[in-house]
């Protein structure tokens, strides 16, 4: 949704406010955040970019995937790949540190778009460095960012190939589920406060792949839920999806009958949770706990 | 005599700002040389001048803006304990600021009125009118019989701080969810980093609020001798309250809007300042200005600096906070023996 840069009124609205003197200020909505396409910011990078900070673990494991974790100078201090312990950390998904991203002197950055982190992040574009802003939602979102980061980093080819290979993962995925019965799931991704996957979010879209049907309506995709609902919405199952959470605190939610009957699925790891290579084993894990109960 | 000391402070001030300055500039997770980068060496240059320089800039501001409505707000209450962030008037503006980022949203970021309603002048326009209404019903609602109790008024706040926080939450939820990882970014109290529109909105803010206190100073000498008292030596106490009031509002509602909520600036200056220079406002309230700009920007810097230990920059206004909460405990046992 890049509309702004083409619709008139917004143009006007824009110029009305640079009249004002007034700049966009830490909180102001006035500069809205890159959504849809992946969009650029600041210069623009060389053709073949050798020293890359990443600012998400699922960007860093695209990297990882596409081979090219050679380039990556800096990442983020909740990067876990085996192939990254030892770069330096330059602060979280939602607090990077613009200092430290500066001093690594990287040539391209790689940004999962989000409002919390884009004062940092816009200041690091406008002091010269590359950044490639990548809003990451839905699975499309995912296949994307793989083709757009092959390409960033100078190997389209290798991108379109880990694209392929989730698309593959995806279609393979539809079939099987098309055996199976439609469960309807409750995706839990918090306890304390319930917090569940709601429609539109990563874990909702890839459910639906997997052949499961999302008990949470509405329009939040990660709304706080209230057991109340989830009582009565009777899920057949529960997905436990809270990997940081011992896993024997889901006795909490015993007032749901699923829980209740020990219709619960723990996944081993946060994978639905990262939109990235990621993508296959997700689905897979999905679809075993979907299996696993009657 | 007292121009003299008055040049004694700013004196003072200024060379504490500057010794901030420099440090703040010197100091950071990356280590820098200024020789490189005035001579435009990378990173050194960037970091340097387009990070730290700008960061500097709006932590000053947003210091000397709360120091001076914290000495302000003192003298309305004859309470050295009121403070914007105390007493609710920085939730207010939170509050105020908060409306106008909402309504933009809800009105569309590329529409004509989101990008009017939430330009960052506009964000300052809601939070200090927030600002101005929570300051009257602080002031309206800590009367008792007629007289001002400050520490109804001191209750007040602390209960209005609650409520404001209690509305932000629900709008948090209604709004979507990227503008509410904005919104609670903005909330935290952190000195980010603002664009040279910004700091100079800002600044013409803060400066005009600063201005209109640092001319009130005397009237607040007499005003903080209580309100028979003051009338009985000329002033129009209706009209000087008000003035001061309202500077005290636009000053915080400023401070707010560049950074949020950083509570208890206008505590710690000015009582640090109170126990140098004495209560004489005519050398408090400019010297507060020049320290409390000089106190954020060292705090802010040290906020930097935490990041090698912990990985994650906090806010500085944890850090105000950590040094602020104690501070006004001692101050309430304090005045609680005197009294």
């Amino acid at each position: 949704m890049t509309r702004a840069s083409s619709h008139p009124a917004a143009l006007a609205a824009l110029a009305l406010a640079a009249a004002l003197g007034a700049g966009p200020w830490p909180a102001s909505a006035a500069d809205p955040l890159p959504r849809g396409e992946p969009t650029w910011l600041g210069p623009t990078a060389p053709p073949r970019p050798t020293r890359v900070v990443s600012l998400a673990p699922s960007l860093t494991d695209t990297v990882v995937a596409l081979g090219m974790a050679d380039r990556l100078v800096g990442v983020t201090r909740y990067d876990t790949a085996p192939e990254v312990t030892s770069l330096p950390r330059v602060g979280g998904f939602l607090d990077p540190s613009p200092e430290a991203v500066l001093g690594l002197r990287p040539d391209l950055v790689l940004w999962l778009a989000d409002g919390g982190a884009f004062p940092a992040v816009r200041r690091i574009a406008e002091l010269g460095v590359p950044v490639l802003a990548l809003p990451v939602v839905g699975v499309p979102d995912v296949l994307r960012a793989a083709r757009r980061v092959g390409a960033a980093l100078g190997n389209p080819a290798a991108g379109e190939r880990l694209a392929a290979e989730m698309e593959g993962a995806v279609r393979a995925a539809e079939e099987r589920a098309s055996s199976l019965p439609r469960r309807r799931v409750l995706l839990v991704i918090g306890r304390d406060p319930l917090v569940v996957a709601g429609p539109g979010s990563y874990p909702d879209a890839l459910l639906r792949i997997a052949g499961g049907v999302n008990v949470v309506k509405g329009e939040r995709p990660w709304p706080v839920y209230s057991l109340e609902r989830a009582v009565a919405d009777d899920p057949d199952l529960v997905v436990d999806a809270a990997v940081n959470e011992p896993a024997d605190t889901i006795v909490r939610l015993a007032a749901i009958p699923a829980v209740k009957a020990g219709r619960v699925a723990r996944l081993p790891d946060d994978r639905v949770l990262r939109p990235g290579p990621q993508l296959p084993a997700a689905l897979e894990q999905l679809q075993q706990a979907l299996k696993a109960v009657r | 005599m007292t121009r003299r000391r008055v040049l004694l402070a700013l004196g003072a001030g200024l060379l504490a700002l500057l010794a901030s300055v420099a440090a703040a500039l010197l100091l950071g997770p990356q280590p820098v040389s200024l020789q490189a980068a005035l001579a435009g060496v990378e990173p050194d240059h960037a970091i340097l001048l387009g990070l730290r320089l700008p960061r500097v800039i709006l932590g000053a501001l947003v210091g000397a803006a709360l120091a001076a409505a914290g000495v302000a707000l003192q003298a309305l209450l004859r309470n050295p304990l009121a403070e914007p962030f105390v007493l609710g008037v920085s939730g207010g503006a939170a509050l105020g600021g908060t409306a106008a980022l909402a309504a933009a949203a809800a009105a569309g970021p590329a529409s004509l009125v989101g990008a009017v309603v939430g330009s960052g002048a506009s964000v300052a326009l809601g939070a200090s009118i927030g600002a101005a209404a929570s300051t009257a019903l602080v002031f309206a609602l800590g009367r008792i019989g007629g007289k001002l109790v400050p520490e109804a008024a001191l209750l007040v706040g602390v209960v209005f701080n609650a409520f404001a926080a209690g509305v932000i939450t629900v709008v948090k939820v209604l709004v979507p969810p990227e503008e509410a990882a904005r919104l609670l970014y903005w909330l935290m109290g952190a000195v980010g980093y603002a664009d040279p529109g910004t700091l100079v909105t800002g600044a013409v803010f803060v400066a005009v609020a600063v201005a209109v206190l640092v001319a009130a100073s005397a009237q607040l000498n007499l005003l903080s001798l209580g309100d028979d008292e003051a009338s009985s030596l000329g002033v129009d106490v209706g009209r000087s309250r008000g003035i001061v009031f309202l500077a005290a509002s636009l000053a915080t509602g400023a401070a707010v809007a560049l950074a949020g909520l950083v509570g208890f600036v206008g505590l710690i200056v000015p009582h640090l300042l109170r126990r140098v220079f004495g209560p004489d406002h005519r050398i408090l309230l400019p010297a507060s200005v020049l320290f409390g700009a000089a106190f954020l920007v060292l705090a802010d810097a040290a906020a930097r600096m935490a990041f090698l230990p912990l990985g994650s920059e906090p806010p500085v206004g944890a850090l105000t906070a950590l040094l602020g909460g104690p501070l006004f405990l001692w101050l309430l046992r304090r005045t609680e023996r005197s009294g």
